[in-house]
């Protein structure tokens, strides 16, 4: 046991001499933060668009299609303006707006009466999630405005000819009233009952985008970091000291262990000068501090086991090494570190949550919104670490002789 | 002590060591003589448990090495051919891994550290990383880690391997007090001085056999007293040794065209004899005289020099 201390300060005291490394490795998660800040910005970031509008029409028709992309959240993504059609279209060309809707002559008139009225959107092609959203909203306003047509075209009818009374208002209302009555036996009772359940957000200020990229970040820095400390290994091999580790009483177990010791002090620093970064910078919510350092380290660890285990595995330094940069390389890139799960293609994202480190990022999020308290999570790496343990101490056993 | 009973090491068709067997007192220096590739380190890896024999049995201080193995390896010192060391630690901190590893902590080892830093002269370079070092002083480093919990076997795997000349006398003297002490010792070497001036009792071993064992005297005796000769020349290898069959106390041990080993006795006093015959089957152009030792030994056993 005592040998296990002994050989985690050895590794330490190593590592203490290497101060660029050591730098490089606390600088990683510092450099992504300050990026991320400078692209998407402290607080809630999100993206943003502008909505160019040509009204050819000046009708209500005209008017709540335009109101529709200013209502709730959409709102917050998109900022209409109404322009000239030439100006629109310089304006577009020169890639300041994200899409110019051209809303023609007499469109209000062929809402009501159910006709066709051609709407027309130019996409800026430089920009892609924006227009892109903008052409789904207009295709769900104008299935919309189907639908209603549909139900309540008589009505449309009646008030789009001039303003309303106040009799013809009370008529209208009573005639909307007799035809969600006719459509209540197809509506109620539903076919499909959906229960919502509202958990409560408890993350409240979640730190905007780049807040959702770091816990992925982090956990590339820490992939990085095991990968890195996982080929010390070739240096002790090709100095002997591997083999001279087994002339002595000394377990190679205990040898791993202290290595493992000293992994998850290194790993424990940088979480938390990574989390601590990234809550400086980037207004990241972290529910329970020292817990997600806790899950950082001994998650990394899993990660070492998992890097010591394919340079065990190679049979020289070369092939370890492409064999360390052929694993990690896809399971980063699957595993949320360069895309958060939330903007993968669902089949992606449920992949790379499977991932080792994808399955930590997971973790690590649900510690840092304190929506959920995983000891169970905190059981499984354990006992994969264990396991990870045993593993490698038996290979490296065999390679050192 | 060391006791190496019929020991065998294979790797698949490839018969690393075959049949050994000797055994090594406490307060002795037992030199393993061989060249390079003749088994010398396998041994010395199956002694340290490194490597799991294919046959054979080995006890270090009475423990067998492969039913307990962790015992044995309380009794050992190793000093491995290559400087297994850390370079980017000091000596000092070298020490304290190494000795830790086996077992010895606190004011003992820090004690045992200084001391081995002081025997090995290094204590005033005790706090540099040993990648400021001289190849020398990693050398006596690698030394006083093998030494340092004052082991009661000591296996030393080819110590002075490109070590400076002041570093390997320095080396061989620490080898000595190592015995003095009372550790038994395994030396392995291909220097012939070394183990001639170092070891009590030898092994020469070859294509992973021991061909033969005892003391210097003893060895020196399967000579029989006998010169090796040495001629360089162009000869005729069936009429030379026609013309030598002739002669008393005179044995060929090597012969081809251009080459004449000879086992002989008093041949300082017989040259110009052994000339005369030798010529009328060929021409003499080159002649070495040695004097009885571990490498006419060595050429008379194996019929090649020990660095071919």
């Amino acid at each position: 046991m005592r040998f296990v201390f002994t050989s985690a300060v050895k590794d330490l005291r190593r590592l203490r001499r290497e101060p660029v490394t050591l730098l490089t490795w606390l600088g990683i998660p510092t450099f992504i933060a300050i990026i991320l800040v400078v692209i998407f910005g402290r607080g809630d970031a999100r993206p943003n668009g502008k909505l160019l509008i040509v009204d050819e029409d000046r009708g209500i028709g005209a008017t709540l299609l335009a109101g529709a992309f200013s209502q709730g959240p959409l709102g917050n993504m998109i900022s209409v303006e109404k322009v000239e059609l030439e100006e629109g279209r310089h304006r577009v060309d020169q890639g300041k707006a994200s899409a110019l809707l051209i809303i023609p002559k007499n469109f209000t008139q062929a809402l009501v009466e159910g006709q066709a009225a051609n709407l027309q959107l130019i996409r800026n092609p430089a920009q892609r999630i924006m227009p892109e959203m903008i052409e789904e909203v207009l295709s769900m306003l104008t299935d919309g405005a189907f639908y209603l047509q549909m139900v309540a075209g008589d009505q449309l009818r009646k008030s789009a000819q001039g303003t309303p009374s106040d009799a013809s208002v009370a008529q209208i209302s009573v005639q909307f009233n007799h035809v969600i009555e006719d459509t209540r036996k197809y509506l109620a009772p539903p076919l499909i009952q959906l229960n919502t359940k509202v958990i409560q957000d408890k993350t409240d200020k979640p730190g905007g985008f780049a807040a959702l990229m770091l816990p992925g970040m982090l956990y590339m820095a820490v992939f990085f970091i095991a990968g890195g400390l996982a080929t010390d290994v070739w240096r002790e091999r090709a100095s002997g000291a591997l083999r001279r580790v087994a002339t002595t009483p000394a377990s190679f177990r205990s040898f791993l262990a202290g290595k493992l010791l000293a992994v998850l002090v290194v790993l424990a620093l940088v979480g938390a000068f990574g989390l601590g970064v990234a809550r400086f910078l980037a207004d990241l919510r972290i529910s329970n501090f020292p817990l997600a350092v806790l899950w950082i380290a001994v998650s990394g660890c899993g990660l070492y086991l998992f890097m010591m285990l394919l340079q065990s595995l190679a049979s020289t330094e070369r092939v370890a090494h492409m064999l360390g940069n052929f694993v990690l390389l896809p399971l980063t890139m699957l595993g949320g570190s360069f895309f958060p799960f939330d903007m993968m293609p669902r089949g992606f994202a449920q992949i790379g949550r499977l991932t080792p480190n994808g399955w930590s990022v997971t973790q690590l999020q649900k510690i840092l919104a304190g929506v959920e308290v995983t000891p169970a999570a905190f059981a499984a790496v354990i006992l994969f670490v264990a396991a990870g343990w045993l593993v490698v101490g038996w290979r490296i056993r065999r390679t050192a002789c | 002590m060391i006791e190496v009973e019929q020991l065998r090491k294979q790797y698949g068709d490839v018969v690393a060591v075959k049949d050994v067997s000797f055994s090594a007192q406490q307060g002795e220096i037992f030199g393993l003589l061989g060249p390079n590739g003749a088994g010398k380190t396998t041994t010395i890896g199956c002694i340290s448990s490194l490597l799991t024999p294919t046959s054979g049995h080995i006890r270090v201080m009475g423990h067998d090495v492969v039913r307990d193995g962790v015992a044995a390896r309380r009794s050992i010192g190793v000093v491995p051919q290559e400087i297994a060391l850390y370079e980017d630690l000091s000596a000092r901190e070298n020490l304290s891994y190494w000795g830790g590893a086996q077992g010895l902590r606190g004011a003992l080892l820090r004690e045992r550290s200084t001391e081995v830093l002081e025997l090995t002269g290094l204590l005033d370079r005790a706090k540099e990383p040993i990648k400021q070092f001289s190849g020398g002083m990693k050398r006596r480093l690698n030394f006083a880690c093998g030494i340092v919990h004052q082991p009661k076997v000591l296996l030393l795997d080819e110590p002075t391997v490109g070590v400076d000349p002041q570093s390997r006398v320095r080396l061989l003297e620490l080898v000595r007090d190592q015995a003095q002490r009372g550790a038994c010792v395994l030396y392995t070497t291909h220097y012939m001085e070394e183990a001639q001036s170092l070891c009590d009792r030898l092994a020469i071993i070859d294509h992973g056999s021991i061909i033969a064992q005892g003391t210097l005297a003893e060895l020196r005796a399967l000579l029989a007293e006998r010169d090796l000769l040495r001629l360089t020349g162009v000869f005729q290898p069936e009429a030379v040794r026609e013309a030598l069959a002739r002669m008393e106390g005179v044995e060929i041990i090597q012969s081809d065209e251009t080459q004449l080993a000879l086992s002989v006795s008093d041949a300082s006093h017989r040259l110009p004899s052994l000339f005369a015959a030798i010529n009328t089957a060929g021409e003499v152009r080159g002649t070495t005289l040695t004097q009885p030792s571990l490498e006419s030994l060595f050429i008379k056993l194996t019929g090649k020099e020990l660095r071919e």
